[in-house]
């Protein structure tokens, strides 16, 4: 017991009172290892968490990764630019367009591309869309996780408005292929437009029940509240972005701090918790803060909705280059997806119509890495409410 | 203390609020789901927002959009076997395989519905289903519009090898007939071509009788004539193919430079008007679809149609 | 056979209107043979068992599943057979067909015998409940105090799957079980004393006749008392927490321990476990009502010349009410599960020694002393 004891204060946690546990000091324990995952209801996927635990206090939390790897980045070197794009698309399959938009841009300073304006304003709604599918599917799997069960088809039910409107867009609901190069694929749909006003309408009540089903349920909270607090320097420290961020109290969104596309002229809030309901950077925290964001996106929605040019002929291919063979050169591009930055580092030698390399930086893979920071010291439960706050893709985790 | 008493106040409240609101779910369970689409009903979200929202799949389906991007379908009879889909494609799950049509069959080989000439017999075109992620890239270079994606969603096969769809003209027999004769007609080339260098020494004017029946073909490509290559080596094949694949491009690219909506060149122009009505209130949706996607849905019932036919065994009609 | 209600004139003096419990159904059949075979005294116990399997199957399995689709707005089950009503017969056929497979470095006695205690357990207590005043399987004079005690060789049962399956994550759960199961009979216990006591018996029956009377709903001890309502609210809870249900479902918590304590199993060892739940539940809804909503007493009063307490008194009648109060609970034992996220172990326990328990002292105290001096 004396090791738990001396891993206690290292946690960071006791101001969250996560000592609380360490019980006995005299009887003479062991520990043991305990396998969570890869085939584990609360890991999202295929992660292997070994924890070292004593009792049910988890002394040691090593993630293991790699059952879900695809070679991305090897994949894209062979790959023409504009067939890296459905790639992209299956790293974090629960953000398709957000990555989409981040791998464009890349491709897009690479050969110093004018975007049409109704583009950029298309691209932000359909990226705005996802972040609030992708938030849906966070919050709802954490209340799983939490072992409410209810709000998650409540939340599932809605979220199946955004796959139909996206799939009327561009006919793929999940995996879209949509971004183009200089342009999109679809030009938007007659209605489209009125429809998405009218789902913004529509949604947000249903969130409003949400929050008071889910988030202001005091079981909920018990649970949430506290758990895993991650201090800002140590997020900081360890690149966390996103939602993980934004939860320890630091106000970081790119789109504000690295504005692309036209989100400066939008007016929304990088959402950061206020502490009242929450200790900041704890589990409920960021949960709050993907609460908070699909508020914001709503209203990012509304405002692009108003402003968005009004263009009859409109031809999103018009921009589109016939043959992307960009000049030799590297770029770095990166977007704020919902689970965190996610930026392509693309490589040109000028010669061919492929990336000789291209390396995406994954926002879940940075932010997993500060489970063991976050798992020590608190119960298997805690675990998992700590996991499920993380929010990771696994299909982005391992590319 | 008050603490205490104020958590298990809270604790209480939110609980008897939580357990209203799944009551109130409960108490709704009466009422159904409303038969909608999000296309065309501008109700769509008032309707859904109460009761039960379970849709029984296999009995009923939320309708997909007309250019939804499910199973590829090809429409072989209008393919000039370009192969620039499977070019396009990142997983190569289309194959492809040609061979020249001698000139004599070319009535038989007959036009593609845009007016375009086809030059090569299609002997195989598979898409391995299994193989393809649905990303539609392969249908955006299409000179034909031949090749597109259905809303056929629904198509589990048992055995893998099903997966794997048969587009082509030909009828193995047939294939082996216009092989042959392809043979016979390359042979009678070369004997023609080891007697002609004596007669008349070679000149860049001079060409075999397909390639002047080519330049004929393309006669509005004359810029891009000259690239035919010369020398008349049978080898050349794939030089060969370029040219009228170039002048379908061409003509698709007038076509599309003519008219935005109007897109008369294009032969399947009539069905796609007729199937685009609901556009018509709106000016946006005819301009928003350049004639390569207006064409594309009017390809898309009979593709439709087609492609349950091919699909042998497949029972579920769902769309 | 008296099937219909009349007033039994040596009631309790509390009730204006008592029925008296005179388990004429169980009489019947423990005197009835065939051909020396008392085929009447298997039957008693075989009456609760078929209960329990239908019950299981229709209330339990098949009224979860439509309670949680119609909360979610889903349909539930629908394809097999009408409204889907088939539905858990063809699960129970799907389990029974099933391999019996026992792990490899699974304890086997143990492993086998898990299942089969925590479903005797649950079972036992059906033995005291009174599905009527003429019918309940032993009318001891500690019957609850028995009902009690018997369920907590559940918590053994747990145990032993959760060991005997040689798997980290059953043992958690087991584990946790256990530590749960013990710890919430004391609120528990506390709050049926509390009954206990308003009756002045351990006796289910006596405890039932106790809260007959003319005006229905109004003599249920629930209405008896100013605490009343408090301990069975702690006793609903506790009650939720010892048949492991959500929010207290720690020991098989999905999302943390896969399955918990039975994980490792399948087949039928698995249905057991999963009867033995619902059994669970039924036996403690059945026990909150007895104790504080009057049992097979109709909540109908009788309101002058229109008798309709005395309508619907009567040994059927009785199955009747009891049946629907304990369908009820479970019913809302289901609404609560659907409603709620799940506790951590140590919020578990707070709950249980810091809330639940002082809570059910007061009102113990507070009872006894309306007992005593007001009533």
């Amino acid at each position: 017991m004396a090791e738990t004891l001396e891993y206690a204060p290292k946690t960071r946690l006791s101001q969250a009172g996560a000592d609380r546990y360490i019980v006995e000091k005299e009887i003479e324990t062991e520990y043991m290892t305990l396998n969570m995952g890869p085939q584990h209801p609360a890991t999202h996927g295929v992660l292997r968490v070994e924890l070292v635990t004593d009792g049910e206090v988890v002394v040691k939390a090593t993630p293991y990764m790699g059952y879900l790897h695809r070679c991305f980045e090897k994949h894209a070197e062979a790959l023409d630019y504009q067939q890296v794009i459905p790639y992209t698309d299956r790293m974090d399959y629960l953000s398709a367009m957000c990555t989409e938009h981040a791998y464009v841009m890349a491709i897009e300073k690479l050969l110093n591309i004018e975007v049409p304006r109704r583009i950029e304003f298309m691209r932000v709604i359909v990226v705005e869309l996802q972040r609030i599918a992708s938030h849906q599917v966070a919050i709802a799997t954490y209340g799983l996780d939490i072992g409410a069960f209810t709000p998650f088809l409540h939340i599932m039910r809605d979220r199946e408005h955004i796959l139909t409107l996206l799939e009327w867009l561009c006919g793929a609901r999940m995996l879209y292929n949509y971004i183009w190069v200089g342009g999109v694929s679809h030009n938007f749909p007659p209605k489209f437009k009125q429809r998405v006003a009218e789902f913004v309408k529509y949604y947000r009540p249903k969130v409003d029940e949400m929050m008071a089903l889910l988030t202001e349920n005091k079981l909920f909270i018990e649970r949430t509240r506290g758990v895993g607090v991650l201090p800002a320097d140590v997020a900081i420290n360890y690149g966390c972005s996103g939602p993980m961020l934004r939860g320890s109290g630091v106000k970081w969104d790119l789109r504000k701090n690295d504005p692309y596309s036209i989100y400066p002229e939008l007016e929304f809030d990088a959402v950061v918790p206020d502490g009242k309901l929450s200790i900041i950077g704890d589990s409920l925290s960021r949960h709050l803060v993907r609460c908070y964001e699909i508020y914001e996106s709503l209203k990012i929605i509304e405002q692009c909705i108003d402003k968005m040019p009004e263009d009859p002929n409109f031809d999103p291919h018009a921009a589109v280059p016939k043959r992307i063979k960009p000049p030799a050169g590297e770029v770095y591009a990166r977007g704020e997806n919902p689970r965190g930055e996610v930026g392509f580092y693309v490589i040109s030698d000028g010669k061919g119509t492929k990336p000789f390399r291209c390396k995406a930086r994954s926002g879940c893979f940075v932010n997993l890495s500060v489970l063991p920071e976050l798992a020590k010291g608190n119960l298997i439960s805690d675990v998992v409410a700590i996991l499920g706050s993380v929010d990771i893709v696994l299909g982005e985790v391992d590319r | 203390m008050s603490e205490y008493f104020d958590s298990i106040k809270k604790g209480v409240s939110s609980v008897v609020g939580g357990m209203s609101i799944t009551l109130k779910h409960l108490a709704n369970a009466t009422r159904w789901r409303e038969e909608t689409t999000i296309m065309d009903d501008d109700n769509y979200f008032n309707k859904l927002n109460e009761g039960l929202v379970t849709i029984q799949y296999p009995s009923e389906a939320i309708p997909t959009p007309e250019f939804a991007r499910y199973r590829l379908h090809n429409d072989a009879n209008d393919c000039i076997a370009c192969n620039q889909c499977a070019n396009a494609c990142p997983v190569n799950c289309i194959t492809i395989e040609s061979f020249k049509a001698t000139p004599d069959d070319m009535e038989e080989l007959g036009t593609t519905s845009d007016g375009s000439k086809k030059k090569l017999w299609l002997s195989r075109f598979d898409i391995d289903m299994a193989k393809c992620m649905y990303c539609g890239l392969c249908t955006y270079p299409c000179p034909t519009e031949c090749l597109t994606m259905t809303p056929v969603h629904d198509f589990a096969e048992v055995d893998r090898a099903n997966f794997i769809y048969h587009f082509s003209v030909l009828t193995k027999e047939k294939e082996a007939e216009k092989r042959a004769k392809l043979a016979k007609y390359e042979e009678e080339e070369k004997a023609k071509k080891a007697a002609a260098p004596k007669a008349a020494p070679a000149t860049g004017a001079r060409v075999s009788p397909l390639m002047a029946k080519k330049a004929a073909a393309s006669a509005d490509a004359t810029a891009e004539a000259p690239k035919a290559e010369p020398a008349p080596a049978p080898e050349a094949q794939p030089a060969k193919k370029l040219p009228p694949m170039m002048a379908a491009k061409l003509a698709a690219k007038k076509a599309a430079a003519e008219g935005g909506a109007t897109q008369t060149p294009e032969a399947k122009a009539e069905p796609a008007q007729s199937e685009t009505p609901k556009a018509e209130g709106d000016a946006q949706p005819a301009k928003k679809l350049p004639p390569m996607m207006a064409a594309k849905l009017a390809a898309k019932k009979a593709a439709e149609e087609a492609a349950k036919k091919q699909a042998e065994g497949d029972g579920q009609s769902t769309t | 056979m008296r099937l219909f209600a009349t007033i039994a004139p040596d009631a309790l003096a509390a009730s204006a209107a008592p029925v008296a419990a005179d388990n004429a159904w169980v009489k019947a059949l423990e005197s009835f043979e065939v051909a020396g075979v008392p085929v009447g005294v298997w039957a008693i116990p075989a009456i609760p068992l078929v209960f329990i399997a239908v019950y299981a199957l229709y209330v339990g399995v098949y009224g979860e599943r439509k309670v949680s689709a119609f909360i979610q707005d889903r349909i539930g089950p629908n394809e097999t057979g009408k409204w889907g009503l088939l539905q858990t017969i063809a699960d129970i056929l799907k389990l029974i067909q099933k391999e019996d497979v026992v792990p490899a470095a699974a304890d086997k006695p143990l492993f086998v015998l898990g299942p089969l205690i925590v479903f005797v357990g649950a079972f036992a207590a059906f033995a005291v409940l009174p599905f009527s005043s003429a019918f309940i399987g032993a009318d001891l004079n500690v019957g609850v105090f028995y009902a009690v005690s018997i369920v907590s060789v559940e918590a053994v049962g747990i145990l032993m799957c959760g060991w005997g399956s040689n798997n980290k994550w059953s043992l958690f759960g087991a584990v946790r079980s256990v530590a749960q199961v013990v710890s919430y009979e004391i609120p528990a216990s506390i709050s049926i004393l509390v009954g206990v006591m308003m009756a002045g018996s351990l006796s289910m029956q006596k405890i039932v006749m106790s809260q007959s009377g003319e005006y229905g709903i109004l003599h249920y001890a629930v209405f008896q008392s100013p605490v009343a309502w408090l301990a069975m609210i702690i006793y609903f809870i506790s009650a939720l927490a010892e048949c492991n249900r959500a929010p207290f479902d720690i020991p098989e918590a999905e999302s943390e321990l896969v399955s918990g304590y039975f994980t490792e199993y399948g087949g039928m060892k698995f249905a057991m476990i999963f009867l033995a739940e619902y059994a669970s539940m039924f036996m403690t809804s059945v026990i909150l009502s007895v104790l504080f909503l009057g049992g097979w007493n109709s909540p109908l009063p009788n309101i002058g010349p229109v008798a309709l307490n005395d309508w619907t008194n009567g040994p059927v009648w009785g199955a009747f009410w009891i049946m629907l109060k304990g369908f009820f609970f479970v019913i809302v034992m289901m609404w609560v599960r659907w409603t709620l996220p799940r506790f951590r172990v140590d919020q578990l326990m707070y709950l249980c020694w810091k809330v639940l328990t002082p809570f059910a002292l007061l009102t113990f105290a507070f009872a006894a002393v309306w007992e005593l001096y007001v009533r």
